[in-house]
């Protein structure tokens, strides 16, 4: 089931967002975004080329080097999944204030 | 930030060890506070040059002052120790066992100015003296924390009482690292630059543990469990789990709490019961004993990172 539109609401939500920044996904993003998914408690999962990482872990974010211009499919899984991955891409489209 | 009043008998009795210096007159000034922590040699002041004297230093007479004084009539003598005694000495010192004649300790007691003699050649004792001044004039306070010496990092643990640093210093002293003090830690700054933590001295070696009591940590576990004094690296904040806001996930960027106004590296580790917090603050510790060698580990990782991403994104 995917949420493409950005209402709050229940049940998992999925969405490819794009790695917009200039240096990708490195340790300070990767803190960024895990900060932000930790203040939900739904699960968040961040899924590229195949590969599954917790998106509350630093170290799995990291270890996708998501570099610019990559795709990342964030699953969110729980009651305030769409408010979560609505959090997720609006630090992803500010560029994790970076550039 | 203060330092305590230094007065001629507290100088003359808390270094009699380093310094051997023994009282020959003017016992009656011993009050008398020295206001400036260095040694001055008064040299042209006793020729009747008295522009800046630093007459609120400790005076020190060496060979060159007294063969010179030796050298005038004594008359001529007699005015010039008057000069010098006119300006409010904190003490005098002779060194290497100089011995200062009668009208010179006729005009001390006069004055209630204290004379000591010294065995060391003048400039051991003015290197001495100002050492020992130096100290006694640095900077002081008092940290809430327990202190431990982790493997030669002074680990200084602060947190709201009863959220388990005792508990925490122990399970150290146990893993074999050594009590610096337990709950107030006194600070030192040395040379304006060097934070170092001891404990009050009526309480060292001693902790209060929760529902034990006061016990002996030396008696317990041994000399190698207490440490007398030790130069601060690293702040430790327990904080409840719910209370922590904003707490470092990478350890690239160094936070810092003024101690003494000197900025020391600080972190906060959140609290929650099952978390083994001294296996916790002993890899704090760690890590910071690596960051001061020059090496950060969180910076390393992040450049391989930023590496592989930048050579993927030019394929």
């Amino acid at each position: 089931m995917s949420a493409k539109k950005a209402s709050p609401g229940t049940g998992p939500a999925t969405k490819e967002l794009t790695v917009t920044n200039t240096k990708g996904i490195h340790a300070r993003p990767a803190a960024m975004f895990v900060k932000a998914a930790n203040r939900f408690a739904c699960d968040v999962f961040v899924e590229k080329d195949g590969e599954k990482v917790n998106g509350k872990s630093i170290m799995g974010l990291m270890m996708l080097a998501a570099g610019p211009g990559s795709k990342l499919t964030v699953h969110c899984e729980g009651a305030d999944a769409q408010a979560a991955l609505l959090e997720i891409e609006a630090i992803l489209k500010r560029k994790f204030d970076e550039d | 930030m203060q330092h305590d009043t230094v007065t001629v008998e507290r100088f003359y009795t808390e270094n009699t060890g380093d310094l051997e210096l023994r009282l020959t007159a003017g016992a009656a000034g011993l009050k008398r506070i020295i206001p400036e922590p260095t040694v001055n040699r008064p040299g042209l002041v006793l020729t009747g040059f008295t522009k800046y004297f630093a007459h609120k230093r400790v005076q020190a007479i060496g060979n060159a002052e007294a063969f010179y004084l030796k050298s005038l009539p004594p008359g001529e003598r007699a005015k010039r120790y008057d000069l010098f005694f006119s300006h409010r000495l904190p003490c005098v010192v002779f060194s290497r066992n100089l011995k200062p004649d009668k009208f010179f300790l006729k005009a001390a007691e006069e004055n209630d100015t204290p004379i000591f003699q010294c065995p060391f050649i003048t400039m051991k004792f003015i290197n001495l003296a100002t050492l020992a001044l130096e100290m006694m004039f640095a900077p002081r306070g008092t940290e809430m924390g327990s202190m431990v010496d982790i493997l030669g990092v002074g680990v200084l643990i602060r947190g709201e009482s009863g959220i388990g640093k005792s508990e925490c210093v122990l399970a150290l002293i146990e893993r074999g690292y050594s009590l610096v003090a337990d709950d107030i830690t006194k600070v030192t700054l040395m040379d304006g630059r060097r934070v170092v933590g001891t404990s009050a001295g009526l309480t060292r070696d001693h902790m209060e543990i929760r529902g034990i009591g006061i016990i002996n940590v030396a008696a317990m576990f041994g000399v190698k469990s207490i440490r007398k004094e030790k130069s601060l690296d690293l702040v430790v904040t327990l904080k409840l789990w719910e209370n922590v806001t904003d707490v470092d996930r990478v350890g690239m960027e160094q936070e810092y709490v003024k101690i003494l106004g000197v900025e020391v590296p600080h972190i906060t580790i959140p609290v929650r019961p099952g978390r083994d917090l001294a296996r916790l603050i002993e890899v704090a510790a760690f890590q910071t004993k690596l960051k001061l060698s020059g090496y950060n580990a969180a910076k390393e990782l992040n450049d391989r990172l930023l590496a592989k991403m930048a050579a993927e994104s030019k394929l």
